[in-house]
């Protein structure tokens, strides 16, 4: 009703359609457009936007050398190699094995198996390495990065002889050389270690050979004596053994 | 006149897809042992441990299950090398008990391509057994227990 009021000129309004058309469940059609009619298409053939083209010649080397120049570094790798370093400050022993083609399952496996014993398998790239390591003293490891490679560390070094055990049985992990208590250790050395006694064996061998001047010279002082008293212990029961055998006999008859 | 065609019509995939190639046509049916021996801190010793990943592949290995690739990582900078011990058959045409390849000037993809040459040619041929059994024939293979089966 108050639509239908005329309250200003005429033509001036604005009027919403008495009626307005809902759609209801039914499809739109945009796959299969009509053709518009000749004026409008000519309305939106003038309309249509024309985009300045950017000049060949002056790109035409920007994209090498966007291509060829340095790449930008991404900081994440900052704070692994934070980690690699950390890892290697606070590790004891660090071994580090060639690997070889291995499927996920057996390398979860042997992760497993060391994680039991406190061993830490881990990976990182080269380059997170190189940043990690060069200017420590641990410069000296990265040669043995240069292929497919896993590091195993562990704040304790008597783990060797486990770690040696549970990788004996892995053929893909090839041991290479490692790290115990900051010095850097070859194969064979790190094998040599891990046949090394503890600390206190190592201990009681060190006392062993200490004492072993004086105790020769002890000896040396006492065999005579020593010698005297076996043969007369010997004598003193064959003399025993006879006046036994005697007194039996003097019995018997 | 115009100059005629040349260069290539399709582009190299570069160094990888070279690798796989060569990699598609590795036998070792020839070998019966392979050891490779190099000392971790020398400086070109990255294409023998390379190598020595690609051997170690499912698909090389599947070439010859019995051929055991071994390591021997030795400490006194001794240049890098790998020894193919050769089948007795592969030794009577070769001529040499094994093959040894000095690794530390090669890279990965020359160590390759002369593995095939020297050691992939040296494998025995297979021998085909694409025997088709026809339908009599399997009757008789399996023919008897169908019908004692059946007699039950």
């Amino acid at each position: 009703m108050a639509n239908l009021m005329q309250r200003s000129l005429p033509l001036t309004t604005t009027r919403t359609p008495v009626l307005q058309f809902l759609r209801f469940r039914g499809k739109i059609n945009i796959q299969r457009p009509k053709e518009p009619h000749y004026e409008r298409a000519r309305v939106v053939a003038v309309t249509q936007p024309k985009y300045p083209e950017l000049p060949k010649a002056r790109s035409c080397f920007q994209t090498r050398a966007e291509r060829t120049k340095e790449q930008l570094e991404n900081p994440y790798n900052e704070i692994i190699a934070r980690e690699v370093r950390n890892w290697l400050n606070h590790s004891q022993l660090v071994a580090i094995f060639h690997l070889n083609s291995i499927t996920a399952d057996e390398i979860f496996r042997v992760r497993v198996q060391l994680h039991k014993q406190n061993l830490h398998l881990k990976s990182y790239g080269r380059k997170i390495i190189d940043q990690a390591v060069t200017g420590t003293p641990y410069e000296a490891i990265m040669p043995l990065f240069h292929s497919n490679h896993c590091i195993v560390f562990s704040p304790n070094q008597q783990q060797i002889g486990a770690l040696l055990k549970i990788t004996r049985r892995v053929p893909q992990m090839v041991l290479l050389g490692g790290i115990v208590e900051k010095t850097l250790l070859s194969r064979n050395e790190l094998m040599a270690y891990a046949q090394m006694p503890n600390l206190q064996g190592a201990q009681a061998q060190l006392v062993q050979t200490l004492n072993l001047a004086a105790g020769q010279l002890v000896q040396h002082l006492q065999t005579h004596q020593a010698n005297l008293v076996q043969v007369l212990d010997v004598h003193a029961k064959g003399n025993g053994d006879t006046n036994t055998n005697t007194t039996e006999t003097a019995d018997e008859s | 006149m115009s100059v005629p065609f040349s260069g290539t019509l399709r582009r190299s995939g570069g160094i990888v897809s070279a690798i796989g190639k060569q990699l598609k046509s590795i036998n070792l049916k020839g070998v019966k042992r392979i050891t490779v021996q190099f000392d971790p801190f020398a400086e070109n010793v990255k294409s023998t441990r390379e190598f020595f990943f690609l051997l170690s592949t499912p698909k090389v290995i599947q070439t010859n299950p019995k051929c055991v690739v071994k390591s021997d990582i030795v400490c006194d900078r001794q240049a890098a090398s790998i020894k193919f011990a050769l089948i007795d058959s592969a030794q009577e045409q070769a001529k040499v008990k094994e093959i040894r390849f000095n690794s530390g000037n090669l890279n990965t993809l020359e160590l390759l391509e002369l593995c095939n040459k020297h050691v992939s040619s040296l494998a025995p041929p297979e021998e085909v057994t694409n025997k088709v059994l026809t339908k009599a024939e399997k009757q008789k293979l399996g023919g008897g227990s169908k019908k004692a089966l059946k007699k039950k």
